[in-house]
């Protein structure tokens, strides 16, 4: 990273993202019918038109970061263990979506509730924890019972 | 019957204690509503219709058109505490009324956005009253190849919102634009993208992709560098909208406004759109441009008043034509027909003291905004106090019971993370988000009029010069394009060995 | 896989509670799904039944939006739920009919549900823009034979496209697929726009939307599909043209439920909708859109809609209309 400059480096993902949905995305995942009266009709010219975009778009920011000195704010500062708690959180979210048909919306936000503030390191634990059983408790009665949503109810606990 | 005959009629109609009422409680859902991410303008109309069956028909579609314009509103509060836009149309809130909250100035830049909303919906409904004709005729102009000029200008207001860098901003909106093509294809009705699963054929929920683009990347953001202190100035500068703000930013709300209204009386293009447009206008004519995006009152007074502009417009295509703007006005138009009434020419002629009624009911709607969001301000203006450690754990969980409700999926929570880590990618890396919204947003508008109007023509592109419209548009791009790269060209000259470009 | 998940949801709550539900089904609220989004033409037929139909149930319904790709993803959520009666669907003649005569790529089939009603039957009605100097289907087909024909719909394999087509080869245009042009628009608002500003020459839809077009003079009606002339519509039914082929062209609105849905749910079911649809009130709303309120037994149902799938069905694999991808 000291000797290519992040908009370039960008600008190369940019273009390798255009090459590969050119080349490989748009010929497997986009279904086109036999006969097409007219090309620019296909349902293929307008993501072949992106494809072309984004190659384009990279180019501009690989020439432009070449001769780039301007400073990322995202490298301004180095906090420790910032990734890790970023990593946590990625499993906090993967295991909410997957417990929510499990246990319910409820239950499955509590525990996501409880998961997040443990990694924010709050002032006041104890009120974080009121807050965590609390508020999807309150969510789940304006939700379900004043708007009317089918909020998912788990297989253990059936709320009212 | 005269016209004053048809006022005095009117007058009768909304002057009773239910009445108003209905219009009351109509701002308050919809306030409420809109406070909600995930709860949308839509949703909250479609939940209080069954209620509107058994009123009579003034009070029931008063009732609705509170909803709707309380909703607009409502959307703006979240957007600027939490930065979650509680409705599509307030996203372009977010831009300037978050980092106003950072800075400690969210009731500012609350009570900024409650009175740009009231001006605009005002000028709004007053527009509806004066023009509708004239502006009925203009909507009936809008085929397939004007369609594509209008939304191809739109697209011009990416640079606007595009931040440091324009080519940064461009290569958002180019990711926007390839999102935007996953589901079944328009006109031949083939899977682009889905891999076979049903859940992606509908495309991908926009309220789980706004939320998620918006919203996650903050809570992660907060994790990133977690603690409970707020932004550095928070609690100091001035935490009111003064009226010398409101006179510093009334020409952005008139344009706002104005904007709103032409956007607004065309059917199909909604308020998110025209909110962008307006602040793009706003930022451009600005002395302050430097300060959009980090915080400026006169992108929140914009931003307002382009989405509100719309709500009394999008009446004007309902009344004049019987034709639905958008999908809350075709709900409006369901409850006039369970009623036995047709909106359309003819209700001028039948039902004239209800047209008459529904005027002065709107007046009504703005003064009852004003009152309603005043003290929901009052309310929802702590939040900004609350400590971040709990707050954000909160909005997690407030995202994920609002995503699950727009469309009832599982599946659409799982889209919202995924877009969260994609929005974190792009604010870690500098790369703007409302382009990516933008693009999302008009990139299947574009498409879809580009290929109908090539349906139209049989391939031939003049079609998309074949009348004035099409010449005004083609005009006003161009201009923009020329206007973008000058200024792109002097910031550069200017800021060289400074920062940057 | 969300679809899986739900599924999963689904039959769990069933494994727990089915034993007991037996006995007194239904125990506690009933998700019905709404294939389509707020505020269309299915969504006010399903929220207007939902007040007599919850009375009938005696639990309350809760009403569930699920759009997305013409009705598919709503109705792919009901075939994966569990057949316990508490997950059921409003059907729609798009995603029910004409859709799985249409698509071959379309993630379920009819064998994948149980009709336990139609309720809500809509004819359809072709317009054109009195402008068009278009007076008569015969002048429409004159009209195809000298070229540039558009006809607009809400979507790919909606039934406003295969009526249009359906409308043209009975009146005798040999390949109405090439002779005219489909534009396709997203919306029914959208559908009846397009006649109105001048994108498309011609639309065939539901008599509800219409209506007050009609009334007011911006759109010309053509012909309906209904056995007798629709009050409010100046134009000769399917029966007097003699095209009785055409009165198989109608929309409707019925509830279904996952195929497995037991017997006795049905039946249950169909008594409910027996006394929902004779409350005077809900009839008189539904009647004043323009819709003709008739419950079929679930045979009938089943039949019906079969029968309509067929005929499109034969029609769509004459003119290849299969959409493959």
């Amino acid at each position: 990273m000291q000797n290519l400059h992040r908009q370039l480096l960008i600008g190369l993902v940019a273009v390798a993202m255009g090459a590969f949905l050119a080349l490989v995305a748009i010929p497997n995942w986009v279904s086109a019918p036999d006969k097409v009266p007219h090309i620019v009709l296909s349902p293929l010219f307008w993501p072949y038109t992106i494809a072309g975009l984004l190659v384009l778009s990279g180019v501009g920011l690989v020439l432009s970061g070449r001769y780039s000195d301007e400073i990322f704010n995202a490298d301004e500062t180095r906090i420790p263990g910032a990734m890790k708690r970023i990593l946590i959180f990625a499993a906090i979210a993967i295991a909410y979506v997957r417990l929510i048909p499990l246990m319910g919306m409820v239950w499955a936000s509590i525990l996501a509730f409880g998961a997040t503030v443990s990694l924010l390191r709050p002032g006041h634990p104890r009120l974080a924890i009121i807050c965590a059983v609390l508020f999807p408790l309150i969510l789940y009665v304006f939700f379900a019972h004043i708007a009317g949503v089918a909020v998912p109810q788990g297989k253990f606990v059936r709320l009212p | 019957m005269s016209m004053m005959d048809n006022l005095a009629a009117g007058f009768g109609l909304v002057a009773n204690f239910q009445a108003i009422l209905s219009l009351l409680i109509g701002v308050v859902i919809g306030t409420i509503g809109g406070a909600v991410p995930g709860i949308s303008v839509t949703m909250s109309v479609a939940l209080a219709l069954p209620f509107t069956f058994a009123m009579a028909p003034i009070n029931g579609i008063l009732l609705l058109l509170g909803v709707y314009k309380g909703g607009v509103f409502g959307g703006s509060i979240p957007a600027i505490l939490i930065k979650t836009p509680g409705t599509p149309a307030s996203s372009a809130t977010v831009l300037d009324g978050y980092p106003m909250a950072e800075k400690g100035e969210a009731g500012r830049a609350l009570g900024m956005a409650l009175w740009a909303s009231c001006t605009a919906d005002m000028i709004s409904n007053l527009s509806l009253i004066l023009f509708a004709g004239f502006l009925a005729s203009f909507a009936l102009s809008f085929r397939p190849p004007e369609f594509f000029t209008l939304i191809l200008f739109s697209l011009t207001i990416i640079s606007g919102v595009s931040g440091k860098s324009m080519l940064r901003g461009a290569l958002s909106a180019v990711l926007g634009l390839m999102l935007a093509t996953v589901g079944l294809d328009l006109i031949y009705g083939t899977n682009r993208f889905t891999f076979g699963n049903p859940n992606l054929m509908g495309g991908l929920n926009f309220i789980a992709v706004l939320i998620g683009l918006f919203a996650i990347p903050e809570i992660m953001a907060v994790i990133w560098s977690p603690g409970d202190e707020h932004g550095r100035a928070r609690g100091l500068g001035a935490n009111r909208v003064s009226l010398a703000d409101y006179r510093r930013c009334f020409k952005a709300i008139l344009r706002g406004s104005t904007i709103g209204v032409i956007l607004g009386s065309i059917p199909g293009i909604g308020a998110a759109p025209s909110a962008f447009l307006s602040y793009s206008e706003a930022r451009r004519k600005s002395p302050h441009r430097e300060n959009f995006g980090k915080g400026e009152i006169e992108g929140v007074a914009a931003a307002e008043a382009g989405n509100n502009g719309v709500a009394g417009a999008t009446l004007i295509p309902l009344l004049s034509l019987g034709i639905p703007g958008d999908v809350i006005t075709a709900i409006i138009i369901g409850a006039f027909m369970i009623h036995g009434l047709q909106p359309g020419p003819l209700m001028f002629v039948t039902n004239a003291d209800l047209i008459y009624g529904l005027f002065i009911g709107l007046i009504l709607s703005s003064v009852f905004l004003f009152v309603v969001g005043s003290a929901a301000i009052r309310v929802f203006k702590y939040v900004a106090d609350i400590p971040r450690s709990i707050l954000f754990p909160g909005v997690l969980v407030l995202c994920v019971y609002g995503v699950f409700a727009v469309n009832n999926t599982i599946f659409d929570i799982g889209v919202m993370f995924a877009m969260g880590a994609v929005g974190f990618l792009m604010l870690r890396n500098d790369i703007p988000a409302a382009p990516f919204l933008i693009a999302y947003i008009l990139g299947p508008l574009l498409e879809d009029n580009f290929r109908q109007a090539m349906l139209m023509s049989g391939g031939s592109p003049w079609i998309l010069f074949s009348t004035p419209i099409t010449w005004i548009f083609w005009a006003l791009t161009l201009f923009s394009i020329v206007a973008i790269i000058r200024a792109a060209m002097t910031s550069n000259r200017q800021e060289q060995g400074s920062m940057g470009f | 896989m969300k679809a899986g998940l739900l599924g999963i949801v689904g039959a769990m709550t069933m494994a727990v509670s089915a034993p007991m539900a037996r006995a007194e089904y239904p125990e506690r609220p009933i998700t019905m799904i709404i294939p389509y989004g707020a505020g269309g033409t299915t969504d006010l037929s399903a929220r207007t039944i939902s007040e007599p139909l919850g009375k009938a149930v005696g639990q309350p319904l809760v009403m569930s939006n699920i759009a997305g790709a013409g009705g598919a993803t709503g109705t792919v959520a009901v075939k994966n739920a569990s057949a316990d009666g508490y997950t059921m669907l409003f059907g729609r003649v798009g995603p029910h009919s004409v859709s799985p005569a249409m698509k071959a790529m379309l993630p379920y089939t009819l064998d994948d549900l149980r009709f336990v009603a139609v309720y809500e039957i809509n004819p359809i009605v072709c317009v054109v823009d009195p402008k068009s100097g278009i007076q008569t289907v015969e002048d429409l087909v004159a009209r195809v034979g000298e070229g540039g024909v558009t006809y607009s719909s809400s979507g790919v394999g909606s039934l406003q496209q295969i009526a249009a087509v359906m409308v043209l080869r009975e009146f005798g245009v040999e390949d109405p697929v090439g002779a005219a042009t489909h534009i396709p628009q997203k919306s029914d608002g959208e559908a009846a726009t397009s006649v109105l500003n001048g994108t498309a020459t011609f639309l065939c839809t539901n008599s509800s939307p219409l209506a007050g077009f009609v009334k007011a003079g911006q759109l010309h009606p053509l012909l309906t599909t209904s056995e007798e002339r629709l009050e409010g519509f100046d134009a000769p039914s399917a029966t007097e043209l003699e095209k009785p082929a055409l009165t198989r062209l109608v929309g409707w609105t019925g509830i279904a439920g996952p195929a497995d849905l037991p017997d006795e749910l049905v039946a249950q079911w169909s008594g409910w909708l027996a006394t929902a649809t004779e409350d005077p009130r809900f009839r008189q709303r539904m009647e004043a859109s323009g819709s003709i309120i008739e419950l079929m037994s679930p045979e009938d149902s089943d039949s019906f809609i079969r029968g309509q799938y067929e005929a499109i069905r034969a029609l769509v694999d004459e003119l290849g209309m299969r959409i493959e991808g």
